[in-house]
């Protein structure tokens, strides 16, 4: 395989990809808050507050600091308050504030600084609900909306009803065409027949303990 | 003319009563007037032609910066040369209600645009604006937790006068951050920027912020600049430890930073 050049390598970093991943988040988040239809008082308990995120998937962490309302994102993991080193899928776990506790037992996140930060956090994620069909007729109208909205289930439930035959047809095929997987009859015949084999060794030992018996006798 | 061959290690290499503006030679008391003449001339359009410039780019840099400064709430933090004030914007949001932010500026032009844009983003509550010169900085010794530099170190004309004020005005384990053009890496890379730089970025000055000659000082400026190692050594003139830099976009912009123990 040929080796990247090295100049190409040293200036990877320099093109300040994580600078583009915090600027593009920061957007997001905000936009997502300001669209939040359930506003809590979450964010003004926060103010001023830093949850730092390290992923077992990113190199860096994510910091999350709140200001005026308005979430900020940084590396600056000298000011978080809480920091949790985690993964991405037990992050979607998160959502829930009861299972920030659960996680921690289970070793699957670890948390160091202020717990209140994190459930404060846990509990913005939680109560997070955006009404996207109204978003939408803003910008294409009610009509539009209504259509593409429909469209959309229609899509969701052919893909529900896809996914699920194709993974019927695929059970099908492994057990009675391609016999990858055994069936119950054959399972239940193999086990009979390491019952006997079982029955059978258990008989022989028997067997040779009593000539062993019957050895030391004689001697 | 060769960017880096233009190169000086420095404006005290000049004779004593001249320094650099650009590529012409100027008497040092000529040189603070002239540029605020530059940028007197530029305010109004900084932020956009900074966008077109850069392609937005000087948006992460700044972001690199910040991230770079290690800021806490209820830190001090001086924005020096902070002309539209986008490093003041994160620091007021990042320093808290305890901290407080400086955005410093010789230039009043440059402030006032600062000041509203801030204002209109309705960051007042932390924010002080103050005109001053880098040379002499008008704060009492050990003022500040950190202190940033950002497109502003070239246009001073004696900067090691400026660094040593800075070093002045810096607590004790505070940290200078100087983001400021400089030496690209790799030579495709200087040629093309180079092309950019005299041909290109002048005319766009020209037909944006109607002031083309602006924009040739700005790049014959960036040329005159000391390259990476130079401003190292001369922070460390200065007196600041464990001084280093970062290159970032290929060198073409480099974050120093500097310590004060």
């Amino acid at each position: 395989m040929k080796s990247v050049p090295k100049p190409l390598l040293n200036i990877i970093p320099q093109l300040m990809l994580q600078q583009v991943m915090f600027a593009a988040l920061e957007v997001i988040i905000n936009k997502a808050v300001s669209l939040n239809i359930n506003p809590n008082n979450q964010l003004n308990d926060l103010e001023q507050k830093t949850l730092a995120i390290k992923l077992a998937e990113l190199p860096f962490p994510l910091c999350l600091t709140v200001n005026h309302n308005k979430i900020l994102v940084t590396k600056l993991i000298e000011r978080a308050d809480c920091t949790i080193t985690t993964s991405i899928s037990t992050l979607q776990a998160l959502k829930k504030e009861q299972q920030l506790t659960e996680l921690i037992k289970q070793d699957r996140l670890d948390l160091i600084g202020d717990i209140k930060v994190a459930k404060h956090f846990a509990s913005l994620a939680e109560t997070f609900d955006i009404d996207w069909q109204t978003e939408l007729a803003k910008h294409i109208g009610d009509v539009a909306t209504h259509q593409l909205v429909r469209l959309g289930h229609t899509i969701k439930e052919k893909v529900a009803f896809v996914s699920e035959q194709i993974q019927a047809d695929s059970v099908e095929y492994l057990t009675h065409e391609q016999r990858l997987v055994v069936s119950n009859s054959q399972l239940e015949q193999f086990n009979q027949a390491v019952s006997v084999v079982e029955l059978q060794s258990k008989q022989v030992e028997s067997r040779l303990n009593q000539l062993a018996d019957r050895l030391s006798t004689l001697s | 003319m060769s960017s880096q061959e233009n190169n000086h290690k420095d404006d005290s290499n000049a004779n004593d009563n001249t320094t650099h503006f650009g590529y012409k030679t100027v008497a040092k008391d000529e040189k603070v007037s002239m540029v605020a003449s530059v940028f007197h001339s530029v305010a109004a359009q900084y932020d956009v032609m900074n966008d077109l410039m850069s392609f937005g780019v000087h948006r992460l840099w700044k972001r690199f910066t910040i991230d770079a400064s290690g800021v806490r709430p209820g830190n001090t933090v001086l924005d020096l040369a902070g002309g539209t004030g986008d490093l003041t914007a994160k620091f007021s949001q990042l320093v808290g209600r305890e901290g407080k932010v400086i955005l410093a500026d010789i230039n009043s032009s440059m402030l006032n645009v600062g000041r509203d844009k801030l204002r209109d983003l309705g960051l007042v509550q932390n924010i002080e604006y103050v005109q001053a010169n880098a040379q002499s900085l008008p704060f009492e010794d050990n003022t500040f937790d950190i202190v940033t530099v950002a497109f502003g170190l070239r246009n001073v004309t004696d900067k090691e006068m400026a660094l040593r004020s800075i070093y002045r005005v810096l607590k004790p384990g505070g940290r200078l951050l100087v983001l400021e053009f400089s030496k690209p890496e790799y030579e495709l890379v200087n040629k093309v920027y180079d092309f950019y730089s005299f041909n290109i970025l002048p005319k766009m000055g020209g037909i944006v912020a109607k002031d083309a000659d602006s924009y040739q000082y700005l790049a014959e400026s960036i040329r005159m600049h000391p390259d990476q190692e130079t401003l190292k050594t001369m922070m460390d003139d200065a007196g600041f430890e464990q001084t280093g830099y970062k290159n970032l976009t290929g060198g073409v912009v480099a974050l120093h930073k500097g310590y004060k123990f």
